[in-house]
């Protein structure tokens, strides 16, 4: 954890599963909107071989966030959520988890032609208020940690949503332990005119993929 | 709650800006000018061929033959990984580090002070990547923050120099189709546009096109591309420009369109005449008897101005070429001291086993002289720089045989594998000499009908290489490009696969498939100094000063495409172990004065 002080809050919750039925595709709903004034969210999963799993920067986006990871064995998911007053918010959860979610090669290798669907996106987009709408997509992208054997890393890193004014809604760094075909769900801050959020992502490898996501406008609620 | 929802499927890359990246407070600044002064300054090695015009010469002279016996092992780093494999790459070095590229498309970055690595990237390859000859890389370049090199699924990727993070990577070609990329990047300046990446492509066996693409070097943003076959169109900031050529002039029907002139060893640049020199592969397919016609510009040097993509002059070595005499080995230039008039001149020993001096200002042919044994193909070179054809010992059309499946087949001197392969030579300016890697060997050789499909080999040839002599086929040669004598020959049981470094010191190093770096004398041949790598050397050695010190570096590693395709030649060459690492040497302290 970076610099600042740090103190463990009940306002950081992370729901997660008690076990992972899955450990390739552990969900995991972060909801820190208790808190004002949020700069950062970084996610760990403690005992993983790559701990560090993701880091949001809502700029213009509720504290709020929802992705699955891979989980190698039992652990920790903490969060840490960082306010304007340079103080870390630190909650979570723990997950039981049979072995070996980091270290398999990702699902998309047993066919040969993987590369030819890099990047498929699906991604939905609904307003939930007139303050802020919600997102979720899911890409197609082997997220593969290096630590299965053969197989370098080479994984989607990137990820910006801004508004159709241009401004970044937020900013999300994905590394090696989110899931495969990431999903990731963000509740953008809106105004009540319809808006097109521009989603643009970059992997490691320097594959670009963006697509737009129209927001219906409150009235038409 | 009531809610409308949009739902969207969406393929596809749309080519978005860049994010940026930071740059830290040391960041990196190589300037085009330290790229063109690359051979003078000592301190570093930001080119392939150390300096543009790539004479693999070193002004340095600490190291002597006297005190060479002194030379030793600094540090030795491991590529690691499950795949090894031949391991052709020469490194740069600036501030310090070294960034040396490796088989599979992998780079790394280390501290020469320590030996320890600072990076690594590996790129991730496709399934089904169609390298012809070996899973090689050759090296990267350098400009600005950024190194560059080009990967086996054809693209090229730009990386941050401090952190191996990819800046931007594109495209050169169709991995599916054949296409990949080993040469290391050329980097160039123009006025037009700044300072350009220069890439080839290979795939030559696969019928696809050779090109040679200039790219932004911030962004990867394509300048302009030059197709090497007659009938493409050439491409200049999106438009099309010129043709190459004039179509079916040299090419009969629709062959041109998969005629192969792969740029696949790269190019060399002069800075007084402000060209770029590439040469170009074998027109595809080998059977030479289905494309009548000399088939430009194949088996050929072509000159190529930066500012625009157009040839300014080519020279084809090989018209016709029925042998897979590509034309693809480096084109260096130097200057030539004639009768006391100093000629333009620039040189190049092709796979035909010819070494050409030509003028590098217009292409124009000075001499041709063999630099192997008892070449069969042709008798010599006519005074237009025209081979004259061996016509009695050509490979017969396979439509001529009684079951139209096999031409008839002749024993050919060199042998496909050349007189000369990638392995790049050496131009002293202390001797005025050249230093060759060749090999003395030949091949059966017979034409097949073939037809092309899209990602299979396109040949129409079988073949079998032979040694010709019982006791060695590589050989190292000393060649006085003003006369083509030949002043010293050093002679190799194993085929020489490695590039050539000589020194103002005296010093010419190149490496053996046995595992040796060795250095001889640059006047005699006498073999100085030896060290066993413990695998073979496909690779070409640097040299540089670091802290007043003259420290020699090579990668070893066997492999390349001699294992691959060396018929009869694999009994000297099969009990030859894989590899991967660079070996870093230095006069230890205190010995150096000895």
């Amino acid at each position: 954890m970076p610099d600042g002080d740090i103190v463990f809050d009940d306002r950081v919750k992370v729901m997660a599963p008690l076990s992972a039925e899955n450990q390739f595709h552990v969900p995991i709903t972060v909801d820190a909107t208790g808190l004002e004034n949020v700069e950062e969210i970084i996610a760990f999963a403690d005992l993983n071989p790559i701990p560090l799993v993701l880091t949001v920067r809502p700029k213009q986006a509720l504290a709020y966030i929802g992705f699955r990871l891979k989980l190698q064995q039992t652990s920790p998911i903490h969060v840490g959520v960082k306010t304007a007053d340079g103080v870390w918010h630190v909650g979570g959860a723990i997950v039981d988890a049979a072995g070996g979610g980091c270290t398999a090669p990702a699902a998309a290798h047993g066919n040969s032609n993987w590369m030819q669907t890099l990047g498929e996106t699906r991604a939905l987009a609904s307003r939930e208020s007139d303050a802020n709408a919600r997102m979720t997509l899911r890409m197609r992208h082997p997220m593969d940690t290096g630590l299965a054997v053969g197989i370098p890393a080479f994984y989607l890193n990137e990820l910006v949503v801004k508004n159709d004014a241009g401004d970044v809604i937020a900013q999300v760094d994905m590394y090696e332990p989110v899931s495969e075909n990431p999903t990731l769900t963000l509740k953008p801050r809106v105004g009540r005119e319809s808006d097109t959020l521009r989603v643009s992502t970059r992997d490691t490898e320097g594959n670009t993929y963006g697509f737009p996501l129209p927001i219906p406008a409150a009235t038409d609620l | 709650m009531k809610t409308k929802q949009t739902l969207l499927a969406f393929a596809g890359s749309l080519a978005l800006g860049v994010a940026g990246f930071s740059t830290s407070a040391n960041a990196l600044d190589v300037t085009i000018d330290d790229i063109m002064n690359d051979q003078a300054s000592v301190g570093d090695i930001l080119s392939y061929g150390l300096g543009p015009r790539a004479q693999r010469y070193s002004p340095l002279d600490t190291l002597t033959k006297d005190n060479i016996k002194n030379l030793y092992p600094v540090w030795s780093f491991s590529f690691g990984g499950e795949k090894q494999r031949g391991q052709e790459s020469q490194p740069l070095i600036k501030d310090g580090v070294m960034y040396v590229t490796g088989s599979y498309s992998r780079m790394w970055a280390i501290d020469i002070a320590t030996g320890e690595e600072l990076w690594q990237y590996d790129a991730r390859l496709p399934e089904g990547i169609l390298p012809c000859c070996d899973v090689v890389n050759r090296g990267a370049a350098i400009l600005g923050d950024k190194v560059f090199f080009g990967t086996l699924d054809a693209k090229i990727v730009a990386l941050d120099a401090k952190t191996g993070k990819v800046i931007w990577r594109k495209t050169i070609g169709d991995f599916e189709a054949g296409y990949s990329y080993t040469a290391a990047p050329l980097i160039v300046p123009t006025e037009a546009h700044g300072p350009l990446v220069l890439t080839g492509n290979s795939g030559g066996e696969f019928g696809i096109v050779g090109a040679v693409e200039a790219r932004h070097p911030d962004t990867g943003e394509m300048i302009w591309r030059r197709p090497t076959i007659e009938g493409h169109m050439g491409m200049l900031k999106g438009e099309e420009t010129t043709m190459t050529g004039t179509k079916n002039e040299t090419w009969p029907g629709d062959m041109w369109q998969n005629g192969g002139g792969a740029t696949w060893n790269g190019g060399t640049y002069d800075p007084g005449t402000k060209l770029a020199y590439f040469g170009t592969s074998n027109p595809a397919p080998w059977n030479s008897n289905l494309r009548p016609g000399d088939n430009k510009w194949s088996s050929s040097r072509i000159a190529i101005n930066p500012e625009n993509g157009e040839i300014e002059w080519g020279f084809q070595s090989t018209p016709h070429d029925g042998w897979d005499y590509d034309g693809v080995n480096e084109f260096i230039s130097f200057d030539m001291n004639v009768d006391g008039e100093t000629v333009k001149a620039g040189a190049t020993a092709d796979r035909n086993g010819f070494f050409y001096v030509l003028d590098r200002t217009n292409g124009e042919f000075i001499s041709g002289t063999p630099f192997v044994k008892d070449i069969t193909w042709a008798e010599g070179i006519d005074e237009n720089g025209r081979p004259i054809y061996n016509m009695d010992n050509y490979p017969g059309d396979p439509a001529a045989s009684a079951d139209g499946k096999k031409g008839k087949a002749v024993f050919a001197i060199p042998s496909f594998l050349g007189g000369k392969n990638w392995m790049p030579m050496a131009y002293s300016q202390k001797t005025n000499n050249f230093y060759i890697p060749s090999n003395e060997w030949g091949m059966d050789l017979w034409n097949e009908p073939v037809t092309y499909k899209k990602g299979a080999a396109y040949m129409g040839a079988g073949f079998t290489i032979k040694p010709l002599f019982d006791d060695y086929i590589g050989s190292l040669k000393a060649m006085d490009p003003a006369t083509g004598e030949i002043k010293w020959e050093y002679k190799n049981k194993a085929p020489l696969w490695g590039g050539v470094l000589t020194t103002a010191g005296g010093l010419v190093f190149t490496g053996t498939p046995e595992g040796y770096l060795k250095a001889f004398d640059d006047e005699t041949g006498e073999e100085l100094w030896k060290f066993q790598t413990g695998t073979g050397i496909v690779s070409s050695p640097i040299t540089w000063e670091q802290d007043g010190e003259q420290y020699v570096a090579i990668v070893a590693g066997w492999g390349g495409a001699v294992p691959l395709w060396g018929g009869e030649v694999a009994k000297v060459v099969s009990y030859l172990n894989q590899g991967g690492s660079v070996w870093v040497f230095k006069v230890p302290e205190g010995l150096a004065s000895r």
